[in-house]
């Protein structure tokens, strides 16, 4: 054992002062490069698994937002659909109402024209015969004063009068 | 007068020692130039740590994703070595170390610096010599990983069982409960319990054998180095040079796994893990020891 210690220069001090140096190498190494690096890479890590997660949910969210979407959209079609089916529905009574309302409009228009017009005929025949009555009568007052005849106009007054 | 010129003038030897040479002393401690070779390997750690660590940032760049890199692949390595990551996580710093001291060390020692040095009684003591080829080193290192590895025991299994490990008074004391079950344990016992002193040497046989073969390793390759530098100093030695840092890279790597194989022995309980676990940690030192040698 002598001869190992002398032939290999065997030093307590030395060993005690190599094992300081591995201490510093492993305080350094643990405190100042092992953990603050596993610490970032386990923060990393966690921050990128949260990102895949919201990821996932932000994911899914949107299908589901589109299927709602979608589902509304579609909801919303056929509601449209059937409003205008209504729509056109209601649009072409209200037409046909209109049209008919109308339609007995014009007639009863037509119908009180007539009427209207009738009378105003049958007036204006009125009128015209009274003019041609009193054109008559003052034409034969003219043609009776040329005669001087009594009997005749007398006579002639009554077939007048009948005629009127 | 004469006398001193005559001296002055003798030719200065380069003796290629099995041990560190002193340079200066510094109390009662020598100051040899292994020690401060292994001092240089710290400083250039602690510089590097420096730079990383002003480095971190969360997303990384240049030397923070080569550590990245090294430390995960380093990890996962542990973990094949293990089987546990929670061993990995507690021993693996210390590992780390290891590798990274002996390797600073080896390569710092391969420097061509050789010509650098002080002239000590007619005898030209070099600056530059590895750490580790000296035996103080790397025996300091392997107390370190040895005891280590038996306090983690301790702590991971128990003293108890630990003790047992080297002493087995279990093995002895079930002998009287066995004995009318199973005859057999008369010679079972007292083998286990020879076993066990068998493992208690078996723990110096692992300082000395850590201990030397990273010594004689490195002192050889520094041997190696400056016998090529005297038959040809220009060239011959540069494939050699390679050769080291290959040699001083692999002996680093072989330091660091076997004491981490010591700890995950440490901290396998032997009556509850005598199968498959512990015997393919102990095939994979086995495999290591033969590669190293």
């Amino acid at each position: 054992m002598n001869s190992l210690i002398t032939t290999f220069h065997i030093d307590w001090k030395i060993i005690i002062a190599q094992a300081i140096n591995f201490g510093v190498v492993l305080a350094v190494l643990y405190f100042f490069a092992l953990k603050p690096l596993s610490k970032l890479m386990a923060e990393r890590q966690k921050r990128i698994e949260d990102g895949l997660d919201d990821a996932k949910q932000n994911a899914n969210l949107l299908a589901k937002t589109k299927k709602e979407y979608d589902d509304v959209i579609a909801k919303a079609r056929i509601e449209a659909h059937n409003v205008f089916q209504s729509g056109k529905k209601e649009a072409e009574e209200n037409k046909k109402n209109i049209l008919e309302k109308t339609q007995q409009e014009v007639e009863s228009m037509i119908a009180s024209g007539k009427k209207a017009l009738d009378a105003e005929k049958v007036k204006i025949v009125e009128e015209a015969k009274n003019e041609i009555v009193s054109l008559v009568v003052a034409a034969t007052e003219k043609l009776l004063e040329s005669h001087g005849d009594d009997s005749y106009d007398k006579n002639t007054i009554k077939r007048i009068e009948k005629i009127k | 007068m004469e006398n001193q010129i005559n001296q002055n003038q003798a030719p200065v030897t380069h003796e290629v020692t099995l041990y560190a040479e002193p340079i200066t002393h510094i109390g009662s401690l020598p100051v040899t130039n292994s020690l401060l070779t292994s001092w240089i390997a710290v400083f250039i750690i602690i510089a590097i740590v420096a730079v990383l660590r002003s480095k971190l940032k969360e997303i990384p760049k240049g030397i923070q994703n080569f550590f990245e890199i090294m430390y995960e692949g380093a990890l996962s390595l542990c973990d094949q070595v293990t089987n546990s990551r929670e061993i990995t996580i507690k021993v693996f710093p210390l590992a780390f170390a290891i590798f990274i001291f002996v390797l600073i060390n080896n390569w710092v020692g391969i420097l061509p610096l050789g010509g650098f040095g002080i002239i000590n009684g007619g005898a030209f003591v070099p600056f530059i010599r590895s750490g580790t080829a000296d035996i103080n080193t790397t025996l300091a290192l392997s107390l370190m990983g040895v005891i280590g590895a038996n306090i983690f025991g301790i702590v991971s299994i128990g003293a108890w069982k630990t003790f047992n490990k080297y002493v087995n008074l279990r093995a002895l004391g079930s002998i009287p409960a066995k004995i009318r079950k199973d005859p057999t344990v008369l010679v079972v016992a007292p083998v286990t319990f020879f076993v066990g002193v068998l493992e208690l040497i078996g723990e110096f046989a692992k300082v000395a054998s850590l201990s030397f073969r990273l010594f004689g390793n490195v002192f050889a390759g520094e041997v190696l180095l400056l016998s090529m530098s005297a038959l040809l100093a220009y060239g011959l030695p540069i494939p050699f040079l390679f050769l080291e840092i290959f040699v001083g890279a692999i002996q680093a790597f072989i330091f660091a796994i076997l004491v981490l194989v010591y700890f995950t022995i440490a901290a396998q309980d032997h009556d509850e893990h005598e199968g498959h676990a512990s015997s393919s940690v102990e095939k994979l030192e086995g495999e290591l020891e033969s590669l190293a040698g």
